[in-house]
């Protein structure tokens, strides 16, 4: 994901902010690492480039 | 090709383009503007026409994790998700949709991703009725809605929903095949 996808991401729980957390980047983009709930805690990863906002209840399919 | 197992044909887990595909593409092509988000993308094949053919800039989402990794094949920004539900307030100047829309028997339901792609539940209204009651709030105030429908999903209960949602309602494109015919409106 593009680091710019920040300004119109928010946690799916409760809409507030999210934290990101870089494991590994290409210039822009994101391809490892994880969104974190700032209110929630919860931890949402970013996996291949491809952010997973699925609510935890959703998650495991 | 009505029936389900029909639409299903080859083994797949990501809904790859067809009339319906094309019809949106078109007027989407046409419509959207700004920043553009597609729900349910599947192959990433209309949001892709859209990243292409305007100067819109469009993010991809989907529910299942083998058309997200399809549509990023693509070139496109992907996001995993359950409809709008991730994204902030007011984010969008453009939101497209191609539901899942066909009736279905939960006696023959199959439980799989190719399911999820096409089955809109026993009303064949089961993930639209939540999408034209969540989308609103991910709009910008300006913004605006390009959603397909199907005779089979029932035309005026989906405008009466989205009118319902405050939305003025206008069918941009119609086109009939032998079994239902396909609309795209534009909500705003």
């Amino acid at each position: 994901m593009k680091e710019s996808l920040m300004d119109i991401l928010c946690d799916p729980l409760d809409k507030s902010e999210l934290e990101l957390e870089v494991d590994e980047r290409d210039g822009e983009e994101i391809i490892e690492g994880r969104l974190v709930g700032t209110v929630t805690g919860e931890v949402y990863p970013i996996e291949d480039g491809i952010p997973n906002l699925l609510p935890p209840d959703m998650r495991e399919e | 090709m009505t029936d389900l197992a029909d639409r299903r044909g080859v083994e797949t887990a990501v809904y790859q383009p067809a009339e319906d595909s094309r019809l949106l593409a078109d007027a989407a092509v046409e419509h959207a503007r700004g920043l553009t988000l597609e729900v349910g993308t599947g192959s990433g094949w209309v949001a892709e026409q859209v990243a292409t053919e305007t100067d819109a800039r469009v993010v991809a989402s989907d529910v299942n994790p083998h058309a997200c990794r399809e549509a990023r094949d693509r070139g496109l920004d992907v996001v995993r998700t359950d409809l709008v539900a991730p994204f902030r307030d007011d984010a969008f100047d453009t939101v497209c949709f191609n539901p899942p829309y066909l009736p279905t028997d939960p006696e023959n339901e199959w439980g799989d991703w190719m399911e999820r792609a096409l089955s809109g539940g026993e009303s064949g209204r089961a993930v639209l009725d939540p999408f034209l009651d969540s989308v609103g709030r991910v709009l910008a105030p300006d913004g605006r809605v390009l959603v397909l429908v199907s005779s089979l999903t029932g035309f005026d209960e989906v405008v009466e929903r989205a009118e319902s949602e405050g939305f003025a309602v206008e069918e941009v494109r119609q086109e009939s095949y032998p079994f239902e015919t396909l609309s795209i409106l534009l909500l705003e």
